[in-house]
């Protein structure tokens, strides 16, 4: 093993429904406060699932220049702001170019989905003609590019669009990057936006979102909660992060990805149980080794007795007792960014060593046999933390971030 | 859209009408003690079935409604029926 390169954290940035920067987003995961309200539309909406974590007040003239700005749909906005707060973390300034030997990957599920809608609506409805840089703003990989451009990022970028599982497996496809010695360092995360009248309509149609509160692993559970946002982490070698000095704020150690390969939508026990055996294996420990879970935890009914199925298969007898939390209630579902935001608060509770809460917990479903930390965060040893990431068309993908101190 | 009156027996049709084609199921098994699982109704048969009888009966079914205890095909009709037949009330 000692030829494969450790990799490691040495920045974190985030845009969310808690504000800009990882830290108000990890304020709020610990503190148990949604972050969810009434929704604001483009349009007046006419459907009635009208609740969800908005990016609210944010400014994007304040972080992005002129020049560039019309290129950058929301989920660009919000990834280069998140960008920009990693590296600053990591100690680079606006005017580094990391050249050839570095990478970005960001995932989205769908890219620039208000781009999209915006000219789709002055298309049909006949009130204009859609702007003329729809095309570069929609696309996916605007994300990306536009990481690149900031940073002089000259290898390998690219989106990767894999539903709720886009950001994961755009983080762990940096960590192979690194240990394959292809690059030294990677920007890596997701973005998301899809709080727009019809994408927030399609959604309701799909009756997998709740009224009024999410409430994972809950009885008397009734749907998700959308959300929005970007999440990004600085990747490195360790050897390069220690050559440059860089505080190493955590060890990306494992990760896995699995594919049900049976439905479009249902999620499927073994499917979701084999990306954590593969993550737990490629970061060369054991179930046991594992201190905190952060969940998938959707909220909907079959998600979360799914996935507590799932950590039963992984962890056996120790399953109802491995301290499992969702924070989606806090933040909303992310959808393409989910695994972003959620690897900023599986970072924040190693750093702080306290578990955050799943909160609007009600009482216990038999369904989901797990100790979900409910309603009260808990402050707890955590050496190693894995995040979950499950998605419609059965892409399953984990992560397992790792102590600095425990590696 | 059917906006008159409904009589509960037709109405059973109907609903029967719309398992059959949105669930695809063969409409001699949609008996009334049939289980949801021996049709072979998915929840996102279920999403497209609830669609329908919305979109059929101008009606707004909500997804923490009766509908989802529902075990048997009697089951899952009365909720529904009943539930529409109180929206045409009020």
């Amino acid at each position: 093993m000692a030829s494969i390169k450790r990799v490691v954290v040495t920045g974190v940035g985030a845009v969310s429904s808690a504000g800009v920067g990882a830290g108000r987003l990890w304020d709020a995961a610990r503190e148990g406060r949604s972050c969810v309200t009434p929704l604001t539309f483009p349009h007046p909406y006419r459907g009635r699932i009208t609740i969800g974590a908005q990016v609210r007040g944010f400014d994007p003239t304040l972080y992005i220049d002129k020049a560039v700005m019309p290129f950058c749909d929301p989920v660009t906005q919000y990834i280069l702001v998140a960008a920009d707060e990693a590296m600053a973390q990591a100690g680079f300034d606006r005017s580094t170019r990391l050249g050839p030997r570095s990478a970005t990957i960001i995932g989205s599920g769908i890219g620039g989905m208000t781009t999209i809608e915006a000219g789709i609506h002055n298309a049909l409805m006949g009130t204009g003609r859609p702007d003329p840089l729809t095309v570069p703003r929609l696309i996916p990989s605007a994300c990306p590019s536009n990481v690149s451009m900031r940073y002089g990022i000259q290898g390998p970028a690219f989106s990767v669009a894999s539903a709720c599982s886009s950001a994961t497996q755009a983080i762990g496809l940096g960590l192979q990057m690194i240990r394959a010695g292809l690059v030294d360092i990677a920007l890596v995360g997701g973005t998301e936006d899809h709080i727009t009248n019809n994408a927030m309509y399609a959604w309701e149609g799909l009756r997998v979102m709740t009224p009024d509160f999410c409430r994972p692993f809950s009885k008397g559970r009734n749907g998700m909660v959308i959300g929005a946002g970007a999440g990004l982490v600085i990747l490195e070698s360790e050897e390069h992060a220690r050559a440059r000095g860089a505080t190493i704020l955590a060890v990306l150690a494992g990760y896995g990805t699995t594919s049900d390969a049976k439905d479009p939508v249902r999620p499927d026990v073994t499917g979701a149980a084999a990306a954590m055996s593969a993550a737990i294996a490629d970061a060369g420990l054991e179930s046991d080794d594992i201190d905190y879970i952060n969940a998938h935890g959707t909220a909907t009914i079959v998600n979360d007795s799914t996935e507590a199925a799932a950590i039963g298969v992984v962890f056996g007898d120790r399953a109802p007792h491995v301290p499992v939390s969702s924070t989606k209630p806090i933040h909303g579902h992310g959808l393409g960014a989910a695994g972003a935001l959620e690897l900023v608060v599986t970072l924040g509770a190693l750093r702080d060593q306290i578990a955050p809460p799943t909160i609007n917990w009600r009482e216990a479903d038999e369904k989901c046999p797990v100790d979900c930390i409910p309603n009260e965060a808990r402050p707890m040893t955590i050496k190693n933390a894995m995040s979950n990431s499950f998605a419609f068309g059965g892409i399953n993908a984990v992560l397992i971030v790792q102590a600095p101190e425990a590696a | 859209m059917e906006t008159k009156d409904l009589d509960q027996t037709e109405l059973v049709n109907k609903i029967i009408d719309v398992i059959v084609a949105e669930g695809m199921v063969e409409r001699e098994k949609v008996t009334m003690d049939a289980t949801i699982e021996s049709l072979d109704l998915k929840s996102i048969d279920i999403v497209m079935i609830l669609t329908a009888i919305e979109d059929k009966f101008d009606v707004y079914i909500p997804m923490d409604g009766p509908f989802h205890d529902a075990k048997d095909v009697k089951g899952l009709i009365d909720a529904i029926a009943n539930y529409i037949i109180n929206e045409k009330k009020s």
